[in-house]
């Protein structure tokens, strides 16, 4: 294994008195896509936040490189469904300082609409965030974590409620970020997904399951929930 | 200030002389609560915006109710009956502030946690407010409550004016960032902006905005200028900037109206309560609006 971008040593998360996390050890390389995969309530997202600064923790996170860009690609917004805020709207919120009522600052525009067309969302900036479909919200959530271009991409299950098509080509995009140096940490229900991205992976159900490559430890077949 | 003050106030007499203002604009109190006017209009109208986003309306509530318990202490310590400013800005940004620290360290929900803040401070508020009701003329009670314009002079404007430039220079750079707090902390984290800091900047701005519109709108009521213009331009609004000016628009077009009319037409009314009753018209125009007019009907229907 090359030099970890991050890395989790030994990893506590006490939540209402109850252990979230327990003694969450892994690494994960530079330019690798690391999948994080684990049971509903096995802590995956609560290590995101972990991660992100959002929750308490015991031991370490390591950061190889505490200037990089972090792009992040959340589940969902918590914002009302009615409440007018177009697609460029979000993304001017997300990516300038000038109050995005005033207008779309030139900084990163041009990296703005890339990404928004390479989603194709490039016909729907006009559309509130509240009335686009589940799937078209994940594009555009996943457009956002790429501008500015990230040294280390955090994605929640990105594409939960994304099509096939929709899933693929997120998958598609991923695959040239980690090429291009980008290390990805990618939280994902879905394993045939897995099998198809990871390079390693790491269960997690309250506690370190494995970690390792996916094809060694995940059971052939399709993802529990499917299964389900 | 005084001179740009006096200048306005002379330009709104020549504006009255030639008709195009009432003639009570030639009264000195009647300039100043529109020089007032212009100020919290803009200010509350975009500050509303991100109270609606933000969800905090009933947080702005409490605030506003605190402003009642402030000015109390203040009179109670001997300030000046008709601005008790420091210790109005004191009690107010420490409830604020508390409030907000509480909502971070405790499993309640907010509107719980608020409510009982709301309710404490009624309390205090109330009760000091009774024993100091025998030092003070019950006008200033009621103006305190329900605002007024005869009392605006210029120090007033003065604390307005200071109040819009804390808030233009803090709220603008940080208006995306406090939008993005709190429709994802954890994004918020991932692109750089301190949540909490951002999330106490607002409840500052909030707090002094409030007791920088007492003097006009009232304690009581300060809080619904916040809320309802805003609110009634989300109603026709499809963008964000759609909604900024829409509520910038309301809620000044609200205080002058507010002002002006009661004067104009002779009703006894206090001018918080004009401003608001004016406000809500518009929430009720838009909201009939809305319902009539297609392109909006869409929006209105739950998911």
């Amino acid at each position: 294994m090359s030099v970890p971008a991050l890395r989790f040593r030994e990893v506590d998360v006490r939540l209402g008195g109850e252990d979230v996390l327990s003694r969450v050890s892994f690494d994960v390389a530079k330019g690798e896509i690391h999948c994080i995969v684990g049971p509903n309530g096995g802590g995956k997202t609560t290590l995101i936040r972990a991660l992100l600064g959002q929750v308490p923790h015991e031991g370490a996170i390591e950061w190889a490189d505490s200037g990089t860009v972090v792009g992040y690609a959340p589940q969902s917004l918590d914002l009302d469904r009615t409440m007018p805020l177009t697609v460029l709207d979000v993304m001017a919120i997300m990516n300038q300082r000038r109050p995005a009522f005033a207008g779309r600052s030139s900084r990163n525009r041009a990296a703005q609409d890339e990404a928004i067309a390479r989603l194709g969302l490039a016909g729907k900036t006009r559309r509130l965030f509240g009335f686009l479909s589940g799937g078209e919200r994940q594009r555009l959530l996943f457009a956002q974590a790429l501008v500015p271009n990230p040294g280390i991409l955090i994605m929640d299950e990105p594409t939960s409620n994304m099509d096939d098509d929709g899933a693929r080509l997120v998958e598609g995009i991923v695959r040239e970020l980690a090429a291009a140096g980008t290390t990805v940490l990618w939280v994902s229900h879905d394993w045939d997904q897995v099998r198809r991205v990871a390079a390693t992976a790491t269960f997690i159900n309250r506690k370190v399951a494995w970690s390792g490559p996916p094809e060694n430890a995940l059971p052939a077949g399709p993802s529990p929930k499917r299964a389900a | 200030m005084s001179e740009l003050y006096a200048a306005i106030r002379a330009g709104f007499e020549a504006l009255a002389t030639f008709g195009v203002l009432p003639n009570t604009f030639f009264l000195r109190f009647v300039a100043n609560a529109a020089i007032a006017a212009a100020v919290i209009g803009p200010l509350l109208g975009i500050l509303g915006t991100m109270v609606v986003i933000k969800r905090m309306a009933f947080f702005s509530q409490a605030i506003g109710n605190a402003a009642l318990t402030g000015v109390s202490i203040g009179v109670l310590l001997g300030e000046s009956y008709t601005a008790p400013y420091v210790s109005t800005f004191a009690f107010c940004l420490a409830f604020g502030l508390v409030l907000k620290y509480t909502q971070y360290r405790t499993s309640l929900s907010n509107d719980v946690l608020i409510g009982v803040f709301l309710s404490i401070s009624l309390a205090i508020g109330a009760s000091l407010l009774l024993y100091v009701s025998a030092r003070m003329n019950t006008h200033v009670l009621e103006s305190v409550l329900f605002g007024s314009i005869l009392t605006v002079n210029d120090t007033d404007l003065n604390v307005l004016l200071a109040v819009a430039a804390i808030c233009v220079a803090v709220g603008a750079p940080l208006y995306n960032h406090m939008l993005l707090g709190s429709f994802s902390p954890s994004l918020a984290q991932a692109r750089g902006v301190s949540v909490k800091l951002v999330d106490y900047a607002f409840v500052c701005l909030i707090t002094l905005v409030t007791v920088a519109c007492v003097k006009i709108v009232g304690a009581v009521l300060v809080e619904a200028l916040l809320v309802i213009p805003a609110a009634a331009a989300r109603n026709v609004s499809r963008s964000l900037r759609g909604f900024v000016a829409y509520s910038v628009v309301f809620a000044t077009a609200a205080c002058f109206i507010g002002i002006v009319a009661p004067m104009q037409y002779e009703f006894p009314v206090p001018s918080g309560g004009a401003i608001i009753l004016v406000a809500a018209a518009f929430f009720a125009a838009t909201a009939i609006s809305r319902n009539l007019l297609g392109v909006f009907r869409t929006a209105s229907v739950p998911s």
